[in-house]
């Protein structure tokens, strides 16, 4: 079977690459003194109603996904970076403008600096420039939660501490893309790049700083029907519970520009899920998993074709209710859901188990 | 123990089988699926069901336990593989055998490969070549029913797959795909459309759709699940479960006209006719029965009885077809003594001499040559066969074919029976005239090609219908002309020898003719009834005029050995009982087809038996069971 992976993994592993084709050398110039993206939003924090901010820094880019390892099956973020190396200055600058967007909002907040690719990773952001973002948030009482988002094999002992004694109390996370903790489905099906091991290693480290792990699960990635997928995702979201992650992200995949997953979808062979899938995974996971861990979903392209969607009608109650459980943590805003298309959804099921064809 | 066998009827590809799970039997062509009499189960997702079930194995799953029982097994692969390559592809299949190489042979027995999207021809063919050493006799196509490459493909897959196999397609099969693929040979069928169908509150019919929705015309149907109800006053739920099984009904009902067709011979009459519930059904159609003629050509019989509607462009190229006008374009050569070609519109009535209007033409032809008419050979111009040599008029399909008369014919059909008409007339001397007594779209014909033709053409004076008093008149004229010109000489009728001679050309191939009736040969009979040819005293073959196909006896078995063509072979010395099984047949002429009469030789190479083939001479060699030969005679 290990030769068959390798074989099967080489397959992805070459079809990611040319998926990405050129899209690394068409990234567009972009002012590198404001960040990639920014947004707002409502969020609770500590137990209390404030407002997180969300950052996207232009960097280089996620390195593996330059790499030839050829990057994830779904993510095209690398669009979102530059082809130019900004400088710690701009970096930081980035960040300031970011943090413009929170001024007036009743306090408290909540921050969470992405690259798309690894915050902590210094090929993106500087020592320099990651010193001083830190340290500018370790300066702002009003900020009261920190995510900072990177792939594990960045989470160093030395790091977290640096990373602690910079933000002190607050409530700090760092978020790692984790998709599956099934080795094989992380690796074939999305050419991640890092073991179960590696990621709990992070893990261990973040837990003696008091650093806890957001961990990001992928639900459908290519090469599972619509039920593995959602077995995949139940099962990843206990055991990384288990495992001791503070929080969970659940992410349907979307079908992003230059990936595999854009080229199977056009090709009629692949469907981002189902919003009964993410539903149903909310439900399933939210009874196992003890509590203190908040099971957060903010599905994007939701409802459209390229997002997590169903049949067009019921989509929109959906979303509210996946957003609002978000919110609330509460499955009884998913009792009132009905809709025509769930019979649709129950035989992709079982027929996509049998026999292996996209139902679109 | 699960075990396939194969029953002996043929109608193209499509074989009557049963397959056996345990103490359950099953006959195939089968609909599998919800709803049907072997659904499946997912092992270790869905519930277990004590009744018999076709086991799925979830991709990505090594460590799961293979689950004990007579079972199909339906093995692992990936879905969304359509772009891999051929190392990929060659890697899922590999991994299945991998599953099956530590288990014993009752698991290999039970096993059903998966092949997936995109997987190439040349790489299943190396696939197979690896299996040979495990004892699976199974394979699953997948059918996206997009109509497109994959499910081309599909169809590709399945024909190059070993005869004896078990052949499964699953996935979106609509129903107006059904008798396409049951006369492809596919032995059970996935038929999980039906489930889909229902919860898109679609109502599935045989060439159309109805969808449930706001502005709803409700349709009446008889069927069981909707006699008596109007889907306007049922709930979602019921709604959904009177359209589940409406539609699983249509299937069942669907697949009962396949069978009851193709043992009439009328499977590709239903096939053609389904072309015309979508122009995608139709474009996959055609493509299939020119990509795979020569499969399709293989499992046709070569005799039948019953009228053959060809209705379309679809019957064109048809097998039972196209295969006539290769047979007389490679098979038929004229008798020696004809100096005039008379060329001839077809009738509706067959064969054709039993019609007003060849009775007609023979009372024109009788009144103007006598005697001499044994010199003229009649062609007569016809379509989609083209054209048929009058000592064929009995042949299959000649004899049964069926079609729309207009009198218009297409630029496609004009085309087809052009090019037969010059390969035809090049087996003619050049200084045999042609003359050519059709009008309209015959006349045409001819037209068509006159400057390809080496001989002589002179056209009758058809004013009207070529049946018309003056148009006969004219036909008598130009007998009469070249009677004299020629000129035609007096002789005995030849019709007879003519016929069982060409016959024997077009049933066993060039040269039969002159083996099986040689010039000493006694030829008595009705050509409408039966007609006998003997060699002294003893019979060597019998025409029937009934299917238009000479029978033989072991002594016109023995003469026709030399031909080296229509035999099988078996191990034993002495054949037994009232047929040969295909367990028996040790080789056969490749050239068999379901029909053919065929001469059984024995180990040392003598003739022990003739009879009626009941399967393709690859058939006979491939597979373990099942009726080859229905003996005629044997050597006692």
């Amino acid at each position: 079977m290990d030769l068959t992976l390798d074989i099967l993994q080489d397959a992805i592993t070459n079809l990611a690459k040319k998926a990405r084709k050129d899209s690394i050398k068409r990234r567009q110039r972009r002012n590198l003194s404001v960040p990639a993206a920014k947004w707002i939003a409502p969020a609770m924090i500590k137990g209390r109603q404030g407002y997180a901010l969300s950052v996207v820094l232009a960097t280089v880019g996620c390195s593996h996904a330059i790499s030839e390892a050829g990057g994830c099956t779904m993510c095209s973020y690398l669009l979102d970076g530059t082809e130019e190396h900004p400088t710690h200055e701009q970096l930081i600058q980035q960040f300031e403008v970011a943090l413009g967007k929170l001024e007036e909002k009743p306090v408290p907040y909540s921050v969470k600096i992405y690259t798309s690719g690894s915050f902590l990773d210094t090929r993106e952001v500087s020592i320099i420039a990651r010193k001083a973002i830190l340290e500018k948030i370790g300066r702002d009482e009003r900020i009261e939660e920190v995510v900072l988002e990177s792939r594990p094999e960045y989470v160093s002992d030395s790091l977290m501490h640096e990373v602690k004694s910079i933000l002190g109390d607050r409530k700090i996370e760092i978020g790692i893309g984790l998709e599956s903790t099934n080795d094989q489905v992380r690796s074939l099906c999305i050419n991640k790049g890092f073991t179960l091991d590696k990621f709990q290693e992070a893990l261990e480290i973040c837990k003696t700083h008091g650093i806890g792990i957001r961990a990001y699960v992928l639900v459908k990635p290519p090469f599972l029907t619509e039920r593995d997928a959602l077995l995949d995702s139940v099962s990843t979201i206990i055991k990384a519970a288990e495992m001791g992650i503070t929080t969970a992200s659940i992410n349907p995949v979307n079908v992003q520009s230059y990936t595999l997953v854009e080229r199977l979808w056009r090709s009629r062979d692949y469907r981002p899920p189902w919003l009964w899938t993410v539903v149903e995974i909310l439900k399933q996971a939210r009874k196992e998993v003890n509590h203190t861990i908040p099971i957060l979903c903010d599905p994007v392209a939701a409802g459209k074709s390229r997002g997590t969607h169903n049949c067009g009608i019921c989509d929109s109650s959906i979303i509210q209710a996946i957003r609002s459980f978000s919110l609330s943590q509460d499955l009884d805003v998913f009792d009132d859901l009905s809709c025509g298309c769930r019979n649709l959804w129950e035989h992709v099921l079982t027929h996509e188990d049998i026999s292996l064809v996209s139902h679109l | 123990m699960t075990r396939f066998l194969i029953d002996k009827g043929h109608d193209g590809p499509i074989r009557k089988g049963e397959l056996e799970v345990g103490d359950s039997r099953f006959v195939c062509p089968l609909l599998i699926g919800p709803n049907t009499k072997l659904p499946f189960e997912v092992v270790g997702r869905d519930l277990a069901s004590k009744a018999v079930s076709l086991k799925i194995l979830p991709s990505l799953t090594n460590d799961i336990s293979l689950p004990d029982g007579p079972e199909p097994l339906i093995l692992p692969s990936l879905p969304n593989s359509s772009l891999f390559g051929r190392d990929a592809h060659r890697t899922l299949l590999d991994h299945q055998l991998d599953l099956l190489d530590s288990k014993d042979e009752s698991f290999q027995e039970r096993a059903v490969v998966r092949t997936s999207f995109g997987l190439t021809n040349d790489t299943y063919l190396e696939f197979l070549s690896r299996a040979k050493t495990f004892g699976i006799r199974s394979v699953a196509f997948q059918f996206d029913g997009y109509l497109g490459q994959n499910d081309l493909n599909a169809v590709d897959l399945r024909i190059s797959t070993p005869l004896s196999w078990l052949t499964l397609a699953l996935g979106r099969v609509d129903l107006s795909l059904l008798p396409l693929l049951v006369y492809l040979g596919f032995d059970l069928i996935d038929i999980s459309r039906a489930e889909e169908a229902a919860s898109k509150d679609l109502r599935l019919w045989k060439l159309s759709t109805e969808e449930f929705g706001e502005h709803y015309d409700e349709r009446y149907c008889s069927c069981p699940a909707c006699n008596g109800v109007s889907l306007s006053d049922l709930s979602e739920s019921e709604r959904y479960k009177v359209l589940f099984k409406h539609n699983s009904e249509q299937y069942r009902i669907l697949l009962s006209e396949c069978i009851e067709l193709s043992n009439r011979g009328l499977l590709r009459w239903l096939v053609e006719s389904m072309t015309h519930a979508t122009p995608n059904l139709a474009g996959f159609t055609r493509r299939i029965s020119s990509t795979f003629y020569d499969y399709l050509e293989e499992f046709t019989p070569t005799i039948g009885s019953g009228v053959i509607p060809l209705i379309g462009p679809e019957s064109y190229w048809s097998p039972t077809v196209k295969r006539f006008r290769d047979y007389v374009r490679i098979r038929y050569t004229p008798p020696s003594q004809k100096k005039a070609i008379l060329l001839l519109p077809c009738s509706a009535r067959k064969p054709y001499s039993d019609s007003r209007s060849h009775k007609r033409f023979r009372n024109a032809i009788d009144s103007a040559l006598g005697s001499a008419k044994h010199e003229i050979a009649e062609t007569i111009l016809t379509s989609p066969i083209a054209l048929v040599p009058r000592e064929l008029e009995r042949a299959y399909p000649a004899a049964n074919y069926d079609i729309p008369v207009t009198g218009k014919w297409d630029a496609e059909e004009l085309e087809i029976a052009a090019n037969a008409l010059v390969d035809h007339l090049s087996k003619f001397d050049v200084s045999v005239p042609v003359l050519v007594h059709a009008s309209g779209g015959y006349r045409a014909i001819v037209e068509q090609v006159e400057d390809q033709i080496d001989q002589d053409i002179i056209y009758t004076n058809i004013v009207g219908s070529p049946t018309r008093r003056s148009s006969l008149q004219s036909l008598s004229e130009k007998l009469t002309e070249l009677k004299e010109g020629i000129p035609l000489e007096k002789g005995h009728s030849t019709e007879l020898e003519d016929t069982l001679r060409a016959t024997a050309d077009f049933q066993f191939g060039t040269g039969a003719g002159s083996l099986l009736i040689p010039e000493e040969s006694k030829i008595k009979g009705k050509l409408y009834r039966m007609v006998v040819s003997k060699i002294g005293k003893e019979q060597t073959c019998a025409f029937v005029s009934e299917n238009g196909v000479l029978s033989l006896t072991l002594f016109g078995g023995e003469l026709l050995k030399p031909l080296g063509r229509y035999w099988a072979r078996f191990e034993g010395e002495k054949v037994r009982g009232g047929a040969l099984f295909a367990v028996g047949v040790k080789s056969a002429d490749p050239n068999i087809r379901p029909g053919d009469e065929v001469i059984v030789l024995n180990r040392d190479d003598n003739v022990v038996a003739v009879g009626r083939s009941e399967m393709s001479g690859r058939e006979m060699c491939e597979l373990d069971y099942g009726h080859a030969i229905t003996f005629r005679h044997k050597v006692k």
